[in-house]
């Protein structure tokens, strides 16, 4: 089930707000972990038992790893755990990656799995896998109720597009967390406000982006265009549903970390992935890069962790040689930044300038196919696609779009987050609020009638 | 206002729209789209395992919403006004008429039409005179000036110039304007379509139609065109207004789907969705108009679309009798069984919006 669409906004979460705040304190979790089942299953009838398995796995390998005392049963545990979670994870989205690529190194033709990539495997697999290894390094006791732990598991506001939300961030509020107005009222505006950037702002890019595809007749300025629009486009989707997912954890008294910190602001690739998807990055420094050793293991080594690490982030991304590639570019970048300082002090718009250009690029790597098509899209956009510098469709919707790209840039800075903080010193704040999230409340709910209706990009992860 | 009132208030408005869609009563069609609602879907384990239970509810939904006309309103407006946006789901409002963006020039579409003329000029009409007249669509008027995407009109043109050697073509680009279409509609105005008819009876040798010929007759019930519905922007409705004679009153029209004879107005249609329909009854297959009063006896036949319902009445009065057909309704290889092809004058006349769209030329 969609954040944005109506089932969700007007039958789901209404009919789970209403039976979580009427029940008591002890029924609760179970709610939540009822709801989430049924929003899970909502989209994946089929896949539900792989959601039930893996809160089994998970809560019999962390009650085993927290129960022995002996260290080698204790990594036993934490191997079955990191061994089948991964098996599943590769069974269901790397397999015909894999099979794929050896067919074509070894000229076979081994027949593909083809099966359906369960939606949030990537996310969810992520969170268990904190767990378990929390659990193990003793960070976190182990959670005994398996209704708390299914709850935080396939919690559905953020269970299948992140933020990636470790065990032990939340383990305190699953077992006691309070409800307030005014948790609530800031957990629906942090929602309603995700809302607007996906409905308003990332699926109207993402129509452009459509329009483009159509198009026959292409030229280099379509070309940014559409590079420039998968930008805003993936910001604002990624960002957008983040919003929704704290923002609704904050209406049933949770506290989900920050995913995203206005990462197009940023001066350095480093600074942008502290920025970008900042649960997955602290997830790999935490559980990948820093146990390989990190930074405090000889040059070669450490170069070594790099590439390991980025190209699994590459991978986590989606299962094709693109997504390795786009990984690999960022570690180059990051090399090179670690390297040579002297990009550290170029004047402050070459730096933003160097890191949109890689990061638009990276991107146009990304939203690929296939690698020839990457090529091809980045031929064509430095003027070796044959083809003119504009046409008339470009310039038609470079006209049509002109003040939706300004509304991207502008909501891609913090210039409205400072805004609403200076209002809300002012008495007006409460009135202005209200009518600026019924307005949202509105739109989004229009645009989705009108059927402007696109699945988030981060589902197939 | 505190958060707490704030809260309350929004959570409110967002459960009476909940409790709306739960309650209100579902609705059969939408008027302003002109298509039937979804219904509820029916529940099975079967639908429910292969999720397109859950596929449906959500179309289902969308269509049932409250108020769903004004939110489409809410979103054309946003989406026009406030988001800058040149089109709303390819319409376009340029001098107070909406205009679909028909763009680019689809050349298999050409194709394929050409290919089907060509077939039935082979098939049936080697010994007619036979002559072709496109319909530019409103945005030939419309999108330049206001800077909107069009199709290359003059390609269009020209291919159906050189693919049909066989047919005289006549040019009706000079004898139209923007104001000759309705502003909620993509069809023309019948009451500003003389000059049209003048030319197309010259070249087809017939008695031109004259003003003084025709008394003008308002429709009571205002029209919304199929713009209104998809535009969802606010807009006057049109009125339609009938050119009528003596000669057309005399007239009788047979319609061979389903056997009735009715009037080249047909008043039962004044309760259609489509008001446009009574024009010769909207979208029919195959009719044959009979002119008692004609001053010949020669006969026409025209392969047309809905332009050519208004039209087609402005050129009777040479003719005893015209045969009208749509092939994007009937099969070409079965119109034999129908119409006895014997050297009738013949007419292509078809809107510059289906030949670009003309899959459904069969």
């Amino acid at each position: 089930m969609l954040f944005s669409s109506i089932p969700f906004l007007y039958y789901f979460l209404p009919a789970v707000l209403i039976v979580y705040f009427l029940v008591p304190w002890k029924l609760k979790n179970g709610v939540l972990l009822l709801s989430s089942l049924f929003f899970y299953g909502w989209g994946e009838p089929k896949l539900l038992f792989l959601m039930v398995f893996t809160v089994l796995l998970f809560y019999f390998c962390g009650l085993a790893i927290g129960r022995t005392g002996e260290q080698r049963w204790k990594k036993f545990w934490l191997a079955v755990s990191v061994v089948i979670s991964i098996a599943l994870l590769g069974l269901f989205k790397y397999a015909d990656f894999f099979i794929g690529s050896f067919n074509a190194v070894a000229g076979l033709s081994v027949p593909l799995l083809r099966l359906a990539l369960p939606v949030g495997i990537s996310f969810y697999t992520f969170q268990c896998l904190s767990y378990t290894i929390d659990v193990y390094r003793d960070n976190v006791p182990a959670q005994k109720n398996l209704i708390s732990f299914g709850a935080y598991v396939a919690l559905f506001p953020q269970l299948i597009a992140g933020p990636i939300v470790r065990y032990v961030d939340v383990a305190r509020e699953l077992d006691r967390r309070t409800h307030s107005w005014e948790d609530f009222a800031v957990g629906i505006r942090r929602f309603l406000l995700g809302l607007g950037k996906k409905v308003i702002l990332a699926d109207n890019f993402a129509l452009l982006m459509k329009l483009f595809r159509e198009s026959g007749e292409k030229s280099v300025l379509f070309y940014w265009m559409y590079a420039v629009a998968f930008t805003l486009n993936i910001y604002f989707d990624f960002s957008g549903y983040s919003d929704m997912a704290i923002g609704l954890g904050r209406v049933f008294g949770f506290r989900f970390i920050e995913n995203f910190n206005y990462p197009y602001l940023s001066k350095s690739i480093t600074e942008f992935w502290r920025r970008w998807h900042m649960s997955l990055g602290s997830w790999f420094r935490d559980y990948v890069y820093i146990p390989l050793g990190g930074n405090r293991v000889s040059r070669g080594r450490w170069v070594c962790n790099i590439l390991a690490v980025w190209m699994l982030t590459g991978l986590w991304h989606g299962a094709a040689w693109n997504f390795v590639l786009w990984g690999l570019l960022f570690a180059a970048v990051l090399l090179i930044e670690k390297w040579v300082p002297a990009l550290q002090k170029l004047p402050n718009i070459l730096r933003h300038g160097y890191v949109l250009l890689i990061v638009v690029l990276s991107f146009v790597l990304f939203n690929a196919e296939s690698m020839a098509q990457a090529g091809s899209n980045l031929a064509c956009m430095f003027g070796f696609g044959n083809l003119p510098l504009t046409s008339a469709p470009a310039l038609y919707y470079l006209r049509s779009y002109a003040p939706l790209f300004a509304a991207g840039f502008v909501g891609s800075a913090p210039v409205v987050r400072d805004a609403a903080r200076k209002l809300e010193q002012t008495k007006l704040c409460g009135v202005l609020e209200l009518a600026l999230m019924l307005g949202l409340l509105l739109v989004c709910t229009a645009y989705l009638v009108d059927g402007s209706f696109s699945p988030f990009l981060y589902f197939r992860f | 206002m505190t958060k707490k009132v704030c809260a309350i208030l929004l959570a409110a408005v967002w459960g009476l729209l909940a409790v709306s869609q739960l309650v209100l009563p579902d609705q059969e069609v939408s008027d302003a789209e002109r298509r039937p609602l979804v219904q509820m879907p029916e529940i099975s384990v079967e639908s429910l395992l292969d999720g397109s239970f859950m596929a449906d509810f959500e179309d289902y939904s969308l269509d049932q919403f409250p108020l769903r006309d004004t939110f489409r309103k809410i979103k054309s407006l946003f989406h026009y006004y406030v988001l800058g946006q040149s089109d709303n789901n390819g319409i376009y409002i340029a001098g107070g008429s909406a205009v679909k963006q028909e763009y680019p020039l689809n050349e298999s579409s050409v194709n394929h039409a050409l290919e089907r003329f060509n077939y039935l000029y082979d098939k049936y009409l080697t010994g007619s005179k036979v002559y072709m007249a496109i319909v530019p669509d409103k945005g030939y008027y419309l999108a330049e000036g206001s800077s909107h995407l069009a199709l290359d009109y003059e390609a269009m043109f020209t291919a159906f110039r050189e693919g049909m050697p066989w047919a005289t073509h006549i040019d009706l680009t000079d004898v139209l304007s923007g104001e000759d279409y309705y502003r909620t509609d993509t069809h023309w105005r019948q009451e500003n379509l003389l000059d049209a008819a003048r030319k197309l009876c010259n070249a087809l040798g017939v008695t031109a139609p004259e003003a003084e010929d025709y008394t003008l007759t308002q429709l009571e019930r205002p029209f919304y065109g199929v713009y209104y519905g998809q535009a969802a922007l606010p807009m006057e409705p049109d009125t339609i207004y009938l050119l009528e004679s003596e000669l057309l009153k005399a007239c009788t029209v047979y319609d061979y789907e389903s056997g009735k004879t009715t009037a080249v107005y047909d008043l039962e249609k004044l309760e259609s969705k489509d008001l446009y329909d009574v024009f010769l009854s909207g979208a029919r297959s195959l009719l044959t108009i009979e002119n008692p009063n004609a001053a010949t006896d020669r006969e026409l036949i025209v392969f047309r679309d809905s332009f050519g319902s208004s039209v087609v009445p402005l050129l009777l009065q040479d003719y005893a009798k015209v045969t009208l057909l749509d092939i994007r309704y009937i099969q070409i290889d079965l119109l034999e069984q129908f119409v006895e092809f014997k050297g009738q004058d013949v007419l292509f006349l078809y809107s510059t919006l289906v030949l670009n769209n003309s899959s459904t030329i069969k």
